[in-house]
């Protein structure tokens, strides 16, 4: 019932925002694909770069479309507006209200990959994306709405929510198996990078537009920090101190 | 029935709460005053679990209050002193989403709405999103938002800062209308006419301390139910207690230091301002006064 509430909240917010949403979700993809569609015209392994780039970006953009929705709007909720009070004080369990805001969050994910899909359309790349892509989707925005959740939980300041994109999303944007494998990456980093979930949900969604299989170590890795940061979040909503 | 146990809150070394014991009754009408920063919004919010307790607890009728006791925070309805609501979201939205956050069905959001608005002069304005509305208009949208609901205890933190004198009375009209049920309301607020129009007991706090707990009247009247105010330009400014009748306060004003004396009968005040010279005046004493002295304590 609580999360059919948060979800009221947010289709509220969505058709409000509809359009200043759907630009949002558009305009760093259109660039990408400008860039490298019709400017930087070149293949990677046998193919053309876009086919390469593609899976990439929908990756990127289920993230960053989940992490904006639910960090932005948390710290303005939480330090600016104080509206999460309203949250506090009411008998809906704090449970109910986490998993709306993370369900929420990857719903808002699927829509920024449904744009992305909607604009390569009338390039006939050969890239299918079927129900087990859409699901990986789904986790890596789920796993970004859980990660914005404990950070905007974090953030003392309306600021901070910037700073996390700067120093968290926009490293990840390019590092993790988006523009170019992490197997190109040194020895060490390249460990460390492919474990982060990006890299994860940007190769299993590669994998899966070209036909391929995917192993189970990928869903199982997105889980885990599901499951961590939803904790995070949950303990921080139920114990921390001073919300 | 709320009882506050030992309840204390600090931040690193600033102790902003520092053991309140407390019991507020059933249907009483409760004033909690005190200075900027004596700890009152902080007890407010952590009776609305928005802050947790570095030691003690709350208990509403008997249970624990915690941000899981679902049951208990059922009761509570809280009309926080900043405008604690979705600024993007327009009046009639902001009513639905605390009726759904309080599992009301759907019929009954539409009529406890329609009500409640129009109550409040906002019904006009329901389609206008609350960062368009005055602060007057944000003020009684929370005390609607509150109300929608039907608690059991309703917290009211400066429910009429900066609202006009009209509006204020209007407020009181409401409160006092709400209060005829067996609503039990918690009120912080600076306006000592206020709590002293409104509230059946009044407790005082300062830098986090509980101070005096009783009726404004009682406390009025331990002070000295009338009041002699002295401006002598000679007088060296130092006061004298009375006799046992009340206490001496001194001021600034105009030039002149100002005497207030204390006295629980008016023939003992009048006795006194016989004695004084012109610049002597009987009134009544008020909570403000009472407010005044104890602070200075």
């Amino acid at each position: 019932m609580g999360i059919i509430t948060v979800l009221w909240e947010k289709w509220i917010e969505f058709k409000r925002d509809f359009y200043k949403i759907t630009l949002a979700a558009m305009i760093t993809p259109v660039m990408y694909l400008v860039i490298f569609g019709i400017g930087v015209q070149t293949s990677s392994h046998g193919e053309p770069y876009l086919n390469y780039l593609i899976p990439g970006i929908v990756a990127i953009s289920t993230m960053t479309g989940s992490f904006g929705a639910i960090t932005q709007n948390m710290s303005v909720q939480r330090l600016y507006e104080k509206a999460l009070d309203q949250v506090m004080i009411s008998p809906t369990p704090l449970w109910q209200f986490i998993l709306g805001q993370i369900i929420g969050g990857s719903l808002r994910g699927m829509y920024s990959a449904v744009i992305i899909m909607l604009l390569v359309t009338p390039i006939h790349t050969g890239l299918t994306f079927g129900p087990m892509a859409w699901f990986v989707m789904f986790l890596n925005g789920t796993v970004f709405a859980t990660i914005g959740l404990t950070l905007s939980f974090l953030a003392k300041t309306y600021a901070d929510a910037p700073k996390y994109n700067a120093y968290i999303i926009v490293p990840m944007s390019f590092l993790c198996n988006t523009f170019f494998s992490v197997e190109q990456m040194p020895n060490g980093f390249r460990q460390v990078v492919a474990l982060l979930p990006l890299s994860q949900a940007s190769g299993m969604i590669r994998a899966l537009s070209h036909g391929e299989g995917i192993g189970i170590s990928g869903i199982i890795i997105l889980l885990v920090y599901i499951v961590v940061f939803s904790s995070m979040s949950v303990g921080f909503i139920y114990k921390k101190k001073n919300l | 029935m709320i009882e506050l146990k030992n309840l204390t809150k600090k931040y690193n070394d600033f102790t902003a709460v520092d053991g309140l014991e407390l019991t507020i009754n059933t249907g009483e009408f409760f004033g909690l005053l005190g200075p900027n920063g004596a700890g009152k919004t902080t007890t407010i919010s952590m009776l609305s679990t928005v802050l947790l307790p570095t030691e003690g607890s709350i208990y509403i009728d008997g249970e624990l209050l915690t941000r899981a006791a679902q049951r208990q925070k059922r009761k509570l309805s809280v009309v926080t002193q900043e405008y604690s609501m979705r600024q993007d979201m327009t009046v009639e939205q902001v009513m639905e989403y605390q009726g759904r956050l309080y599992f009301m069905p759907k019929k009954e959001i539409r009529e406890k709405t329609e009500e409640l608005l129009r109550f409040a002069d906002l019904w006009n304005y329901r389609t206008r999103t609350v960062r368009h509305l005055s602060g007057g208009m944000k003020r009684k949208l929370m005390v609607c938002r509150a109300l929608m609901v039907d608690p059991e205890i309703l917290i009211l933190d400066e429910p009429t800062a900066g609202m006009d004198a009209l509006a204020r009375r209007q407020m009181w009209q409401l409160l006092r209308r709400i209060n005829e049920g067996n609503l039990t309301i918690i009120l912080t607020t600076h306006y000592m006419e206020e709590a002293e129009t409104l509230c059946d007991r009044v407790a005082l706090i300062n830098k986090g301390r509980l101070g005096y707990v009783d009726t404004p009247r009682g406390l009025i009247d331990e002070l000295g139910g009338f009041c002699v105010e002295v401006r002598d330009a000679e007088s060296d400014g130092q006061s004298e207690n009375s006799a046992g009748t009340g206490e001496t306060a001194k001021g600034l004003s105009a030039g002149h230091v100002t005497y207030s004396r204390y006295f629980s009968t008016r023939q003992e005040a009048i006795a006194f301002l016989q004695e004084q010279n012109e610049n002597a005046s009987l009134r009544v004493t008020t909570l403000e006064d009472v407010f005044v002295e104890r602070m200075k304590q």
